[in-house]
């Protein structure tokens, strides 16, 4: 019914889709599975007309239909339950499901008495316990999920396009939503489902299509892929090839005492139960999908957010830092991928910028020369060999993989015990990329401790000496040595251990 | 009673609830303190005092209310002030100049305030420039095009049309009070319409709004043109109340019905209704009327107490800024409820994991 061919999508230089392609039949829940990056999002995203291909087409009925925004999808007959929602929280459960699609009375006014009987029968249907009149912001977040899925569903649509939305569901609501989803093809919708959980893909998807790096690697249906052929097609990698990288294996006797412990933190409502531990000149990576946990534990060792639960150990003493400030001061430094937001400071001069961490850390008004900051900036520079320009530029005149090793060259020069990272590279070329390796791993040479999470599994396996794979806001898996390859990483990230592993076909 | 009971737990839920709360507070301040002022428990009820207090201030009230219809969308304006003394201006000098009826003075002073607010929403909603910038700009603009119209304060109104507006109905209706309640009508019927519920989608977030078919400029733009006819009424109002003339007033009624917003219960964007403004202007109102009396009292109980006039704004600004830190606490409860929510979701979660 609907069919994409050769769909080509880049942002900037960034390619996200290459030639790709997908069938969807009426009928039908077709599975659309992919590791971080491969481009699956991007796909929904086309059909929900949030992003414009660069090439390609888009086929309904065999016909070529061009959906240049969320009106063209709507009109087409395609609904979207998109992950990061699109309810309004301030206003009410029954005005949010039928926004823009209103039952109306007299006078042009809206008919209450219909659009509460509409919404009562779809939250029967998705046995969602909240009032009608409730503001979606008093909900939890599983019930928006679930009114997500709902508002989608009272568009009576021919295609719904539903992206990772059991993320935030129990298991009671799956199978609710799992039963409305059964009738739904029943009745000929036909049904784009994105996740990340494989037992739902062979509970609920008839096919599944598996993408890589921006293209479609297979199309085949559920019955005749095993959870072993879904992990290879996604990585692409024969699990006997060893990586060749250049970790180096750290043998530590029991009683060193970790840079960092963490026991059993709890954070809600991602990180549920983490526990790690980093050594003296480790670079420890942090695996998983996106929002696992990962930012919320770099985060709470830094003294930002507070965790409810657990302890952290720095330097074998238990701390709880209230402000990320108290952590700098404590020997931490934090490398942010949200560069624009966390990090730089855009109109400053790029010595400024290095000095910055730096500056937070002497008194207010203590006098500073300008050749301190110039001084400071270049030994930084030199010492690490940073190519990133004349220091009197503006920070803004660099490409972002050069802010981004503007940032490294911040922190490393302030040389914190520990340094976090979290997603580093987002969006930095590869040439910066190995760079900002380089540059760690001399770090982690000379003592400094490394933590870093990264969404490339590529980019994990080449850097770190040992990783933990987040899933679900714990730890499905501690990867080192023999351990420490791809295939492992991905079957970690989508929450299967070794022993779901055996119970699954 | 189990249905008073569930009536007033919806209620509280409200953004209008805070505001409530604060309005009920200084009307019983209010009656306590001008009660003991004037030896007269009920003096606050007298007919004509109220009735004064409320023709006085219904040009206030009014403009808060049309600012609220701003919040809701997500945009304000500060120049709704001076657009009220651009009102009064047209009002005095189309029928002094051009001999027009004071009828086409009316109707072209609402259609200067249409055609101000039409502009603040073009510099807000099609340009995009931060609302709090065009405000100030369309001040200076607007003080620009009074004092151009109307170089001093001067002007009449014909009695025959003053002296209706300042006496009650029926001794005891003030004819404010029914202007403002016919503006609150139209608004209970608005917000039963598709144009009810765009405001609040577009005022909540922008993006979602786009993303289920609603043109949120053109919504913002709906909502600037309406809010330039409650203007205008508003100004009329003012008209009727001084019956004369002046360019240059009213202008800190910008802020001030902002912040009479905020004590009702508005938020920025989305949350909160007209009845906010209702209840945050009538606070505001009530407090000062409160101060007033407070300082008529005052030397009575302490022989030789007297200060300057300045003590009035003072303590009343004060307690208005105690009102605002309240509208922060009941915030921080709505936070509560969310983090509760939070903690219930993740025990849900460890006993269906079992």
């Amino acid at each position: 019914m609907f069919e994409m061919r050769g769909i080509d999508k880049q942002f900037d230089a960034v390619v996200a889709l290459k030639k790709a392609s997908l069938t969807i039949e009426p009928g039908k829940i077709t599975a659309l599975l992919g590791s971080n990056g491969s481009g699956k999002s991007t796909m929904v995203k086309v059909l929900a007309g949030l992003v414009n291909p660069n090439g390609g087409e888009v086929l309904m009925d065999g016909k070529p239909i061009q959906i240049r925004s969320g009106m063209d999808s709507r009109k087409y007959g395609i609904a979207t339950a998109f992950q990061d929602l699109s309810l309004i929280p301030t206003m009410s459960v029954i005005d949010n499901i039928l926004l823009g699609n209103e039952p109306m009375g007299s006078m042009g006014m809206v008919d209450r008495k219909k659009a509460l009987r509409e919404v009562n029968e779809l939250l029967e249907r998705f046995q969602i316990d909240c009032d009608p009149n409730d503001y979606v912001n008093t909900l939890m977040p599983s019930a928006q999920s679930m009114l997500e899925v709902a508002k989608a569903v009272k568009h009576k649509p021919r295609l719904l396009l539903l992206d990772e939305v059991t993320a935030a569901l129990h298991h009671d609501e799956i199978d609710i939503l799992f039963r409305v989803l059964r009738e739904l093809r029943e009745e000929g919708v036909a049904m784009v489902y994105v996740t990340h959980r494989m037992n739902e893909i062979f509970q609920i998807c008839d096919s599944a299509t598996i993408m890589r790096g921006g293209e479609t690697v297979i199309s085949a249906p559920v019955s005749e892929l095993t959870l072993s052929d879904i992990v290879f097609y996604m990585t692409g990698k024969r699990p006997e090839v060893s990586d060749k990288n250049p970790t180096v294996e750290h043998h530590f006797s029991a009683d060193a005492v970790p840079v960092l412990d963490v026991e059993n933190l709890k954070i809600s409502p991602k990180v549920k139960d983490i526990s790690l531990k980093a050594y003296e000149g480790e670079i420890i990576g942090i695996g998983g999908l996106e929002g696992q946990g990962q930012s919320e534990l770099i985060r709470a060792v830094l003294g930002e957010i507070q965790p409810e639960n657990g302890t952290i150990r720095f330097l074998g003493k238990d701390r709880r830092f209230k402000a990320p400030a108290d952590g700098v001061k404590s020997g931490i430094g934090f490398i942010s991928g949200e560069r624009n937001r966390e990090a730089i400071f855009a109109e400053r001069t790029i010595s400024e910028n290095i000095f910055a961490g730096n500056a937070a850390k002497g008194g207010l008004f203590s006098y500073l020369k300008a050749s301190t900051v110039k001084n400071f900036a270049r030994n930084a520079v030199e010492k690490y060999r940073i190519k990133i320009g004349e220091l009197k530029n503006p920070a803004n005149s660099l490409s972002g993989g050069n802010q981004q090793k503007l940032v490294v060259a911040r922190w490393i020069a302030m040389g914190p015990k520990l340094l976090l990272l979290d997603d580093p590279t987002k969006g930095v070329d590869i040439h910066s990329r190995l760079e900002i390796h380089d540059i760690l791993r001399q770090c982690a040479k000379d003592g400094m401790t490394v933590i870093m999470s990264a969404s490339d599994t590529d980019e994990l396996l080449a850097i770190a000496d040992r990783i933990y794979v987040f899933y679900e806001g714990k730890v499905s898996g501690m990867l080192s040595g023999e351990s420490k390859n791809a295939q492992r990483l991905v079957a970690c990230m989508m929450g299967m251990t070794g022993k779901e592993e055996a119970v699954q076909k | 009673m189990n249905g008073i009971r569930s009536s007033y737990l919806r209620f509280r839920k409200t953004p209008a609830f805070t505001g409530f709360i604060l309005f009920l507070i200084s009307i019983v301040l209010n009656t306590v303190i001008q009660g003991f002022a004037s030896g007269n428990a009920l003096a606050f009820f007298n007919p004509n005092a109220l009735s004064t207090l409320i023709t006085s201030n219904a040009p206030f009230i009014l403009v808060t209310m049309a600012q609220s219809l701003l919040l809701i969308s997500g945009t304000l304006d500060m120049s709704i002030g001076i657009q009220i003394a651009l009102v009064n201006v047209v009002c005095i000098m189309i029928p002094q100049e051009l001999g027009a009826p004071v009828e086409v003075g009316w109707l072209c002073a609402i259609l200067a305030a249409v055609a101000a607010s039409l502009l603040s929403g073009f510099g807000c909603a099609v340009l995009r420039l931060p609302p709090l910038l065009v405000g100030y700009a369309m001040t200076f603009i607007i003080k620009g095009v009074n004092v151009l119209v109307m170089d001093i304060p001067q002007g009449k109104v014909p009695k025959a049309y003053w002296k209706p507006y300042q006496s009650p109905l029926f001794g005891f209706l003030p004819v404010a009070l029914l202007i403002i309640l016919l503006v609150f009508c139209a608004w209970l019927y608005l917000k039963r319409t598709k144009f009810g519920r765009y405001i609040y989608a577009v005022g909540g977030n922008p993006r979602n709004a786009f993303a289920a078919g609603i043109n949120p400029v053109k919504v913002q733009i709906q909502a600037f043109v309406l809010k330039g006819v409650i203007t205008g009424i508003a100004g009329i109002c003012l008209t009727l109340m001084t019956a004369s003339g002046n360019p240059l007033q009213a202008e800190d009624y910008g802020l001030r019905s902002l912040s009479a917003c905020i004590l009702g219960g508005l938020g920025f964007g989305g949350w909160g209704s007209m009845s906010c403004a209702v209840f945050g202007a009538g606070f505001f109102v009530v407090i000062q009327n409160t101060v007033y009396y407070l300082f008529t009292l005052l030397p009575k109980i302490i022989p030789g107490f007297a200060v300057t006039s300045y003590w009035q704004n003072m303590v009343s600004d004060v307690i208005l800024l105690l009102g605002l830190f309240m509208t922060i606490v009941t915030a921080k409860a709505q936070r509560e409820t969310l983090k509760q929510g939070l903690v219930k979701q993740f025990r849900r979660g460890e006993k269906y994991a079992k």
